[in-house]
C-alpha cells in the first residue's frame, strides 16, 4: 500500500467508513481503542476498491510461527513449496518517537472527546501500528517540560508500556514547547520519525524552531495539529467570560463582536504553521477532534514511507 | 465664596432612589457564563475586554445611573449658589456704634467709645471682630477680621456726627456684613425713639444674636428746629425737649457776623420763635444758634441761605376770587411773605377759565378751594399746569366738586373721593353747602401721619402735634396702590395722599382748609403744615435751599453748615426729629429686632428665589442628567 499524501487536511473517501472518535472514546481501554482504529484501518484498506493507497513491498522472509497467515505469499509457496511472508517497507528498523502535548490546553473539548483523549488514542493507535510493523516506538509527554518518557523499542511487550502510560496520563501545566523539544532533539541518537501531537497553542516561532531542530538531526517530522471544532469555528452565541485553561485569567467577549477577529487570528496562525513547517520539510496535518483517527493514521503511513 | 443652597430642599429626598441601581448592582447581577477555553491566544487578539476593565465599566455604568437620579432630584430641588462664607470662616462679633447727632451730648460719645472698646476686647477669642458706625447711613470702619488692634484704633478715631438715627437700615447693613456667619452684634446706642422707623425695610439673620449696650441720654435738650427767612425777618424756632421750662438766647449771624440776639423763654415741651430783621441782607449765610450745653450739641445751630430764595407763588382758586374764601390759607402764608416765603393770590373759577392764562406764568402752586365756575378751559388749564410741573393742592371742601376734578385730571391723578355715608358733598350744580364744622353726624375724626418722614410733616414732630385736629366732616378718599397715603384719619381711611405725576406733585387733602369741616386752621400745626405742604408742592419748580445732614453725598454736607451745590449755596441742617431725646426701652428695641429676624427670613427667601431665577442651575442639572442617561445607554449596550 502506498500512503498517499492527502495534503494538510485529510480527505475522506466515502468508501471508507471509520469510527467516530466520540464513539471510540467510549471503548474501555486505550488498547481497545487503538486496536479498533488500526485494525479498522487496515481491514478497510484491504476491502476498499480505493487503489491509491498501498504499502510498499520490500522483500520476503521465511514464515515464523505467529505471523499473520494473510501475509503468506502463496505464489512464492507454489513456486518454492516454502512458506514466505511479505516484508513491507515498514518492517525496516525506524525509531519512532511519539511526542504528545499534555499541557492544560489539551484538556479542552466541546464535544464528546477532549484534545488530550483524541491525542492519546492517536498516539496509542500509532504506537500499535508501529509496533505491529516492527518499528521501535517510544513515547514522550510534555507540557512546559518533559513529563514522561518511554524510550523507543520494537519489542511487542513494549507496546503495553506505552499503552499503559497513555492510559494514565493527566493534564499538565501550561504550554511551552521550546525546552522539551530542544532537549528531546539533543537526546535522540539516530534519525527517526518524530510524530508531534499538540494543539500548538504556543508561540509559532518557538514551535517551528523546536521542530527544526529535529530536522537538523535528520529525522522526519510529522505534526498533528489538534484543535477542537469549537476552537476552529468559535460557535459561541452569548456574551461570556472566557477563562484561559492554562493561565486562569478571564476575558469578557461578545462572540458576535469578536468572532471575525478570532478566526482571522486563528487562520493566520494556521497559515503560518503550514507555510513555515512546510518550508522545513515537516508534514503538517490539521485535525479537528471530530475527524476519525484513521485519517491520521493514513497520513502517518504515507510519511512513514519516506523515513526509510 | 459661594455655597450651594436649594430652594426646595425637600425634593432631595428623591435622591434616595439612587439606592435602587446600587442595590441591583450588589444583589442582582446578570451572571455571564464562564467558558473554559484553550485557544485564548487567538481570542485575545480580538476586541475582548479584560474582566478587570469590565468591572470598571460596570462601576462607571452604576455611577452614571446613580448620577442621573441624583441630578434629577437636585434639579427639582432648584439649586442656587448663594454668597456665603458660612461656617468655614467661624463666628464673628460686629460692634455697631451710634454716631448720630444725639450722641453729641456731653460725655455721651465717650461712653459709647468705651463700651465699643470693651465689646471688642471681650469678644470671644475665636471670633472675627469688626466695627460699623451708623447714623442716617452706616459705614464699615473696621471689616471683620482677627485684627482687634485695628478695630480699637478705628473706634478711637470715631466721633459723634450730626446725622439722624436710622436703626433699621444700620441693622440690615450690619447683618449683611456677617456674610452668612453666625455671631454677635453689639449695638451701642442711646435707644433714641425717633430712630426706630417702622416704615423702612431691613432684617438680620436669626444666626446673629443682638446685644444692646445702652449709653443713656440727656433728660433734656434744647434744639434749633427751624430757621428761615420770611420777608424782612429771619425766624428761628427753638423747641424745649424737657419737662422743665428753659430760657435761651438765640444769636443770629450773617456770614459769621453777629446781627442780633433774642432771648427766649420756653415752656416745658414747647417751642418759641425768635425773629430778627434781615432786610438789609439780600444774600448771605444766615445762622442762628443757642448755647444748650447739656443737651445735644449738634442741634444748637441752624443755617439758612438768604440768596436766591424767591417766594413761592401760590394761587388759590375760590368761588368768587375773594381772598376771604381762603382766609386761613392766606393768613398762614402771610406769615412768611417775601423772600424765602410765599406770595398768595386768589382767583375765581370763572377767571381761572378765561382765555388769557398769563396769570399762571409765575405760579408755583395751585390750591383748589372751590370748583365753582371752572369751565372746560379751566379744567384743561388745570391739567396742563400739573403736566408742566406745577404743584397742585386739592382740598375736599364744601365748594369742591370731586367729579369735575376727576374729569379734569383724568390720566394724571388717579386718587378720587366721595362722600362718606351719612354725609353729603355738593351736587354738580355747585350747591352751596353752607356747612360749618359741627353740622355733621357728630362723629369727629382726627388724623395722624402715616409716614412721619414725609417732608410735609418735617417740622411737626410726630403724630401728637396733629392729633388735636378735629374733623367734623371728611371725604372718603379712594387712593389706588400707586398713590402714597401719607396721613390717615383715626378710622384708618386716607386723609392726605401724595401723587407723584410725570409733571408736578399733587396732594389730595380729604377735608377743607377754611374752618368749615374741621378746626385745623385753629391748631398750631396748621401754619407749618401749610408752609411745608406748599413748599413740597413747589419743589420741582423752585430751587431747594435747605437739606438735612445725609441728604447730600458730599463730605462737606456731613455736618451742619453752608455748602456749595453745583455753584449754589445751600444750607445743611440736622434733622429736627433727631433733637427729641425721648428714648425707648432696650426690650422695645429687642422686640423690634425680632420682627427684623422674621422679615430677614422673608427677605432671605425672596432674595434666594431671585438668585435661583437668575442662575437657573436646575436647567444644567437636567441637562447633565440627560447626558448621563445617554452615556449609560451607550455604555450599557456595549457591555451586551
Amino acid at each position: 500500500m502506498n500512503a498517499q499524501s492527502a495534503g494538510t487536511q485529510l480527505t475522506r473517501p466515502s468508501e471508507l467508513r471509520f469510527l467516530d472518535p466520540a464513539i471510540l472514546a467510549r471503548l474501555a481501554t486505550i488498547e481497545l481503542k487503538a486496536r479498533a482504529v488500526v485494525e479498522g484501518l487496515l481491514s478497510g484498506l484491504h476491502r476498499s476498491p480505493f487503489k491509491g493507497f498501498s504499502v510498499e513491498f520490500a522483500e520476503y522472509r521465511q514464515y515464523l510461527p505467529g505471523d499473520d497467515l494473510s501475509r503468506i505469499d502463496w505464489k512464492v509457496y507454489a513456486r518454492s513449496d516454502r512458506y514466505y511472508v511479505k516484508k513491507f517497507e515498514e518492517e525496516t528498523n525506524v525509531d519512532c518517537h511519539l511526542l504528545l502535548d499534555v499541557s492544560a490546553s489539551m484538556g479542552y473539548g466541546s464535544g464528546g472527546v477532549t484534545k488530550l483523549e483524541y491525542g492519546s488514542v492517536l498516539a496509542a493507535s500509532l504506537a500499535y501500528l508501529m509496533n505491529r510493523q516492527r518499528d521501535a516506538v517510544g513515547l514522550t509527554t510534555f507540557d512546559d517540560a518533559i513529563v514522561t518518557m518511554v524510550p523507543p523499542s520494537a519489542r511487542p511487550s513494549h507496546l503495553r508500556s506505552i499503552l499503559v502510560t497513555l492510559d494514565r496520563i493527566g493534564l499538565g501545566r501550561r504550554t511551552d514547547v521550546s525546552k522539551p523539544l530542544h532537549v528531546l532533539a539533543d537526546g535522540i541518537g539516530k534519525r527517526g520519525l518524530i510524530v508531534f501531537i499538540s494543539d500548538l497553542l504556543d508561540e509559532p516561532e518557538r514551535i517551528v524552531n523546536g521542530l527544526r531542530h529535529f530536522r537538523f538531526r535528520g529525522s522526519e517530522v510529522i505534526v498533528f495539529h489538534l484543535l477542537d471544532p469549537a476552537e476552529l469555528t468559535f460557535p459561541f452565541e452569548h456574551a461570556a467570560r472566557f477563562r484561559d485553561m492554562e493561565l486562569g485569567d478571564e476575558v469578557m467577549a461578545v462572540p458576535s463582536v469578536v468572532r471575525r477577529e478570532y478566526l482571522d487570528a486563528l487562520h493566520t496562525a494556521l497559515d503560518r504553521y503550514k507555510r513555515e513547517l512546510g518550508a522545513e520539510g515537516i508534514d503538517y496535518r490539521l485535525l479537528d477532534t471530530s475527524t476519525p483517527l484513521e485519517y491520521a493514521l493514513m497520513s502517518y503511513l504515507s510519511t512513514r514511507g519516506r523515513a526509510r | 465664596m459661594f455655597g450651594l443652597s436649594f430652594l426646595s430642599p425637600l425634593f432631595l429626598v428623591g435622591a434616595a432612589a439612587a439606592a435602587i441601581p446600587i442595590a441591583i448592582h450588589l444583589f442582582y447581577r446578570r451572571a455571564e457564563p464562564i467558558v473554559d477555553f484553550a485557544a485564548m491566544r487567538y481570542l485575545r487578539r480580538a476586541p475582548v475586554e479584560q474582566s478587570r476593565r469590565r468591572r470598571l465599566r460596570e462601576l462607571v455604568l452604576l455611577a452614571l445611573r446613580v448620577s442621573a437620579l441624583v441630578l434629577l432630584a437636585c434639579a427639582f430641588a432648584r439649586p442656587y449658589l448663594s454668597e456665603s462664607v458660612a461656617a468655614l470662616n467661624g463666628d464673628a462679633t460686629m460692634v455697631l456704634i451710634d454716631t448720630s447727632a444725639s450722641l453729641s451730648a456731653p460725655g455721651r460719645f465717650d461712653a459709647a467709645r468705651e463700651l465699643a472698646e470693651r465689646a471688642i476686647r471681650e469678644a470671644p477669642p475665636t471670633h472675627a471682630v469688626g466695627v460699623m458706625a451708623f447714623a442716617h447711613a452706616s459705614d464699615e470702619i473696621a471689616p471683620l477680621s482677627q485684627d482687634r488692634a485695628g478695630a480699637l484704633a478705628a473706634v478711637a478715631q470715631l466721633k459723634a456726627g450730626a446725622g439722624a438715627t436710622r436703626y433699621r437700615a444700620a441693622l440690615r447693613r450690619a447683618g449683611d456684613a456677617f456674610n452668612g456667619r453666625a455671631g454677635r452684634l453689639v449695638v451701642i446706642t442711646d435707644l433714641q425713639q425717633s430712630g426706630w422707623d417702622p416704615a423702612s425695610e431691613g432684617g438680620i439673620p436669626d444666626t446673629i444674636a443682638v446685644e444692646v449696650e445702652d449709653i443713656g441720654g440727656p433728660s433734656a435738650n434744647l434744639a434749633m428746629t427751624s430757621l428761615r427767612a420770611e420777608g424782612a425777618e429771619a425766624v428761628a424756632v427753638v423747641h424745649n425737649f424737657s419737662p422743665r421750662p428753659a430760657t435761651e438766647q438765640v444769636v443770629f449771624a450773617v456770614d459769621d457776623r453777629r446781627i442780633g440776639a433774642v432771648p427766649l423763654t420756653l415752656a416745658p415741651g414747647g417751642s418759641a420763635e425768635a425773629r430778627v430783621p434781615v432786610d438789609g441782607y439780600r444774600s448771605g449765610a444766615l445762622s442762628a444758634s443757642i448755647t444748650d450745653r447739656e443737651g445735644y450739641l449738634a442741634d444748637n445751630v441752624r443755617y439758612a441761605v438768604l440768596d436766591a430764595a424767591s417766594a413761592i407763588s401760590v394761587l388759590a382758586v375760590t368761588a368768587t376770587g375773594h381772598p376771604s374764601e381762603a382766609l386761613y390759607l392766606e393768613r398762614a402764608l402771610g406769615i412768611a411773605e417775601g423772600t424765602g416765603g410765599f406770595r398768595f393770590r386768589a382767583l375765581s373759577g370763572a377767571a381761572f377759565s378765561q382765555p388769557d392764562a398769563a396769570f399762571l406764568g409765575d405760579v408755583d402752586v395751585l390750591a383748589i378751594v372751590s370748583t365753582r365756575g371752572v369751565e372746560q378751559r379751566g379744567r384743561d388749564r388745570l391739567a396742563q399746569f400739573v403736566r408742566s410741573g406745577g404743584g397742585l393742592l386739592l382740598t375736599a371742601g364744601p365748594d369742591v366738586e370731586p367729579e369735575l376734578l376727576r374729569q379734569a385730571l383724568d390720566g394724571i391723578v388717579v386718587t378720587s373721593w366721595a362722600a362718606r355715608s351719612g354725609q353729603a358733598l355738593p351736587q354738580a350744580s355747585g350747591q352751596a353747602s353752607g356747612q360749618a364744622s359741627g353740622q355733621a353726624s357728630g362723629h369727629t375724626l382726627s388724623f395722624a401721619p402715616d409716614d412721619s418722614r414725609h417732608p410735609v410733616f418735617r417740622l411737626l414732630g410726630g403724630a401728637g402735634t396733629l392729633g388735636s385736629v378735629s374733623f367734623a366732616r371728611a371725604a372718603l378718599i379712594d387712593a389706588p396702590a400707586s398713590a402714597n397715603v401719607i396721613a390717615r384719619y383715626s378710622d384708618g381711611s386716607p386723609a392726605l395722599v401724595d401723587e407723584r405725576t410725570t409733571g408736578g406733585r399733587v396732594l389730595v387733602f380729604g377735608s377743607d382748609l377754611n374752618y368749615r369741616w374741621n378746626d385745623f386752621p385753629l391748631q398750631p400745626a396748621f401754619v407749618p403744615f401749610i408752609h411745608e405742604t406748599l413748599r413740597y408742592l413747589a419743589t420741582p419748580r423752585t430751587a431747594r435751599s435747605e437739606y438735612l445732614v445725609g441728604d447730600l453725598q458730599a463730605v462737606a454736607a456731613a455736618m451742619p453748615g453752608i455748602v456749595d451745590l453745583q455753584g449754589r449755596r445751600v444750607a445743611v441742617n440736622t434733622d429736627p426729629r433727631e433733637s427729641d431725646p425721648a428714648r425707648m426701652l432696650a426690650e422695645t428695641f429687642q422686640a423690634g429686632i425680632s420682627r427684623l429676624n422674621a422679615s430677614a427670613a422673608q427677605q432671605a427667601r425672596s432674595e434666594a428665589r431671585q438668585q435661583e431665577d437668575s442662575q437657573g442651575l436646575w436647567w444644567y442639572g437636567l441637562l447633565l442628567m440627560v447626558v448621563s442617561l445617554a452615556a449609560e445607554g451607550v455604555l450599557g449596550r456595549r457591555l451586551g
